[in-house]
């Protein structure tokens, strides 16, 4: 049992009022150089060079001064400010500086290693850098909740040997004359031995700065909120939620990479500093207290996306979103709830589209029927449930680690046979990797999709029908996630994942409902899919791949449920909103994309399995160590006893 | 049916293939019951570092200097690759939950995929690898390939020598006790985490010896080989028996034998005539692994054992 006791006190000794004086200066340098010029010209994207006029990254630098500083006046007890830090942590302070830094040296360096040097920094380039800097040393002087004691953890001495060993094979590398066959071999040998050494480095560097740091994860008390009416409290949410959509559309229009970049780096530690600040749990409590109010207000807000748009191209980015945070969430019905790992879930997906395709009227669809929309949609629901059974019923009476296997194993043979269906393979179905082309825009009520129609004032285009179109998708698969996940079915699953031996000794029929789950969980993604096939026009089988640079895939689907949170809503939404955009806006790495996805799953099974929205007990599951032993007046004998 | 001796040739050396690259599955599930799905990674790991011996070699080796070399720097690679996972990658998470480490040799797998494809220098696109020269062998009706014979000799040996050492080492008693009880065996004095990393590193041996078969088979290797070839070897160790060595081999030749016949005979079966030839092998060696689980869940050669909470 390991006990960690805390204390207050800055990390880097500096008088109280010094410290707080130094951030705040450094807040509003970070803030006000927002209105100065950064640069000379405008060849670096967003035309950072006015005064008075921000733009791009200068919003986001704005943002992180202004938070720190709201933050910091909270901290320190500013009348009319305590609503913005309940628990009056300064580390939320700090995390907030660290938001500052990371935009001012992220927008420092950008513009610099862009355009050749510092020398393209104006005075506000400055400003800006040197804000972010004051505002991280200022708040270090702050007095934080540390850990007393944290001991130096050492890597594995013979891990160090890689540090000598990078330039010796960096010089032999060289030795080779460049004719040979194997130079180019010897030289990717020698950038993977410097790499090694390099991450042994900064683990070991890392390891150093939390001994100095001890940042505590200290959970202050939340003060009870103050009494106010209940209309108040639901505005609250609703602003809550308009935030939320207003910060959401700056990340899904950013137009270049410097600016996600920079909006990630930020938006990281700010949600960090809200949850310290003791914000998000107030949030938290309200929404529980209101929740039709919240599922109206989180709906109200997505479907009016397209309303902010002044064109369709973004839309299509959000529609794409929204497929894959549904069929995430579908996923996390069969991995989260019942804990059947399904790693070709993405086929279900094709199955259902394909099945739309078919019955959609396309000219190259050998079945030339159309459709009703509803019943293209039941079709692919139910097809894809077929499938779900066909492939469940053998495999889930047996270990869970069978299932794995055999749902890869579908989604390739799902690829294949889409493939080798063209005529001259088999019969002539699919048209084999040509795909089912000219699916026609769906027609609802005498409603037709694919055309701009106008509302409000607002011209919707054919990406905003299929977007509203998509949420009904997913209000329908959130509210069969809730309804399921809350019901004697749902608690159920959950003790088979837990334990599925006990789960049967308490009566639970566990194939029956593995297998609900699976088809349940297949007829989702087949749902999904039909919507997905006509907003694509096309369904061809490289859609439906086990990795692929690009989502939907089926490793990009299950990581999307696990970074986001296993058996949560929020969760897989947040997750597949992520991993939609980072691949889409950063197409710098479009090379490494995958490389750092496999990279990210083994970094995020070690350091956080739980995912970025956990549900409370799974954080718990993962963490059995840190969680402090409960004082018990039972006498040790029994508890071993029943052990 | 006069090209029967022939299928059923192929098939055997087919799942020789399949059987060595089981054995890798099969050990670790055997001791750790971890499905390491990047064990088709390490197979494919193999393949490049042999082909990276065979460049650094002087042009002109003759291959029954360079086979040697090859082998030796495909089995190193491929058991450090394999022991340098274990160990900062599933050792950590050992009494993790069941899908953790799951997901971690999920990344892996990728990881070391786009490794190979993003660094190993024109390993975009397939790299040619040496083929043993010289015409195909004829016994019969049989005609069998020089590259295969590596194969035909290279899995009896590699299986006799698992085998020996299974059953008469120190060590490989030690690992039969961990299989059956990691606990108990803990209490024996049997240092685990040492079997556990043993059990990777001879799993990994044996891809490396797979990769090489491969790629005299095929005379290429690319950075995709392993995921279809691990998907059947996996399929291969559940075939017959997952966590028995001997299954594994049964498995692959099962495997192998099936994959053949259906590829040659599928199609002169009444209404399945668009179903043979190989676009088609795929899709029944996994309509056979349903058929098994359905029919015989624990494998050929395996027993039913009850499950470990």
């Amino acid at each position: 049992m390991t006990t960690t006791s805390t204390e207050t006190t800055p990390v880097i000794p500096l008088p109280a009022r010094a410290a707080a004086a130094l951030t705040g200066l450094g807040a509003l340098a970070t803030a006000a150089s927002a209105g100065l010029s950064w640069t000379w010209t405008s060849d670096f994207p967003g035309d950072l060079t006015y005064t008075g006029s921000p733009a791009g990254l200068q919003w986001l630098a704005l943002t992180a001064g202004l938070l720190t500083l709201v933050l910091l006046l909270a901290a320190h007890g500013t009348p009319g400010l305590h609503w913005a830090a309940p628990t009056r942590s300064h580390n939320a302070v700090l995390l907030a500086a660290t938001g500052a830094l990371a935009v001012s040296l992220y927008s420092v360096t950008a513009i610099s290693a862009e355009l050749g040097g510092l020398a393209n920094l104006e005075p506000g380039g400055w400003i800006l850098g040197a804000g972010g800097i004051l505002t991280v040393l200022g708040a270090l002087g702050l007095p934080l909740d540390r850990r007393t004691h944290v001991p130096l953890r050492i890597l594995d001495r013979r891990l160090f040997l890689l540090v000598p060993a990078a330039p010796i094979g960096w010089f032999a590398a060289h030795a080779i004359p460049g004719d040979k066959p194997v130079a180019p071999v010897m030289t990717a040998l020698a950038g993977a031995l410097a790499i090694a050494a390099g991450a042994v480095l900064l683990i070991q560097l890392g390891h150093l700065a939390n001994t100095w740091l001890r940042l505590g994860t200290v959970e202050r008390p939340l003060p009870a909120p103050r009494q106010l009416p209940s209309w108040v409290e639901v505005l609250l949410i609703v602003a809550a939620f308009g935030l939320g959509l207003f910060a959401i559309t700056f990340g899904i229009d950013t137009e270049y990479g410097e600016l996600f970049t920079g909006y990630l780096l930020l938006a990281a530690p700010v949600v960090a500093a809200l949850a310290k600040s003791g914000l998000i749990a107030r949030l938290r409590a309200l929404t529980v207290k209101y929740r039709p109010v919240t599922t109206g207000a989180a709906f109200a807000a997505a479907a009016s996306f397209p309303f902010t748009q002044t064109s369709d191209q973004y839309t299509s980015v959000a529609t794409n979103i929204l497929i894959f945070a549904t069929v995430a969430l579908g996923l996390n019905i069969v991995v989260g709830l019942a804990g059947l790992l399904d790693l070709g879930y993405v086929a279900f997906l094709g199955v259902g589209a394909y099945a739309a395709a078919l019955v959609s009227g396309s000219p190259a669809s050998p079945i030339h029927v159309q459709f009703p929309f509803w019943a293209a949609m039941l079709t692919g629901a139910a097809v894809s449930m077929v499938f779900g059974v066909l492939i469940g019923a053998p495999t889930l009476r047996l270990r869970g680690d069978y299932l794995a296997i055999v749902t890869l194993g579908f989604g390739e043979i799902f690829r294949i046979t889409m493939l080798n269906l063209n005529g001259t393979t088999g019969p002539k179905i699919t048209n084999g990797s040509n795909g089912i082309p000219r699916i026609p825009d769906l027609q609802i009520f005498g409603f037709d999709l694919g055309k701009p129609h106008t509302v409000a004032g607002i011209e919707l285009g054919r990406f905003s029908n299929y977007y509203l179109l998509m949420l009904l998708v997913t209000a329908l698969v959130v509210l069969v996630f809730a309804r399921v996940g809350n019901s004697r079915i749902g608690r159920a699953w959950v003790a088979i994942r837990e334990d599925e031996t006990a789960a049967e000794a308490m009566g639970i029929n566990g194939f029956r409902l593995k297998l609900l789950a699976f088809a349940l969980g297949a007829c989702l993604a087949g749902l999904a899919g039909t919507v997905q096939a006509h907003v694509s026009y096309t369904v061809t089988p490289d859609q439906y791949t086990f990795a692929e640079a690009l989502p939907p895939n089926s490793a990009f689907l299950l990581a999307a449920v696990i970074l986001g949170g296993m058996g949560t809503i929020s969760g897989p939404l947040a997750g597949a909103t992520l991993l939609f955009l980072i691949p889409k806006k950063l197409e710098f790495l479009s090379d490494y994309q995958l490389l750092a996805f496999g990279a990210a799953l083994i970094v995020l099974m070690r350091v956080r399995p739980e995912g970025l929205i956990p549900n409370r007990r799974q954080q718990l599951e993962f963490h059995e160590a840190a969680i402090p032993a409960q004082p018990t007046g039972e006498p040790t004998a029994l508890t071993k006893a029943g052990a | 049916m006069h090209d029967l001796p022939q299928q059923l040739a192929n098939g055997l050396i087919l799942g020789a293939l399949y059987g060595l690259v089981a054995i890798g599955y099969t050990m670790v599930y055997g001791i750790v019951q971890l499905i390491n799905f990047a064990h088709g990674e390490i197979v494919m790991v193999g393949g490049f570092g042999a082909l990276t011996a065979y460049l650094a070699l002087p042009g002109g080796t003759t291959l029954w200097l360079a086979l040697p070399l090859m082998l030796i720097a495909g089995i190193l690679v491929s058991t450090l690759t394999a022991v340098a996972a274990e160990r900062f990658a599933y050792r950590p998470l050992r009494n993790a939950p069941r899908l953790a480490p799951l997901i971690t040799a999920i990344g892996l797998s990728i990881l070391l995929q786009q490794l190979v494809f993003s660094f190993y220098p024109d390993a975009k696109k397939a790299r040619v690898f040496p083929k043993i020269p010289g015409d195909p062998f004829s016994l019969g009706s049989v005609t069998i390939q020089r590259s295969d014979i590596f194969l035909i000799i290279a899995a009896p040996l590699c299986m006799l020598a698992l085998g020996w050492f299974v059953t008469r080492t120190r060590s490989g008693r030690a690992m039969q006790a961990t299989s059956q009880d990691p606990d108990t065996a803990k209490l024996m004095g049997i240092d685990t985490d040492r079997i556990i990393v043993m059990a990777f590193a001879i799993g990994a041996a044996f891809a490396a010896v797979a990769a090489v078969a491969y790629g005299l088979r095929s005379g290429q290797v690319d950075f995709r080989m392993g995921f279809l070839l691990g998907l059947k070897a996996f399929t291969a160790a559940v075939l017959g028996g997952i966590g028995n060595i001997y299954g594994a081999m049964l498995g692959g030749v099962a495997l192998g034998l099936a994959e053949s016949l259906a590829t040659g005979y599928i199609q002169h079966l009444p209404g399945m005539s668009l179903f043979g030839g190989g676009a088609w092998k795929d899709v029944w060696a996994f309509v056979l692994l349903i058929l098994v689980l359905l029919v015989r869940p624990q494998g050929l050669l395996g027993e039913r054992v009850a499950d470990r909470a």
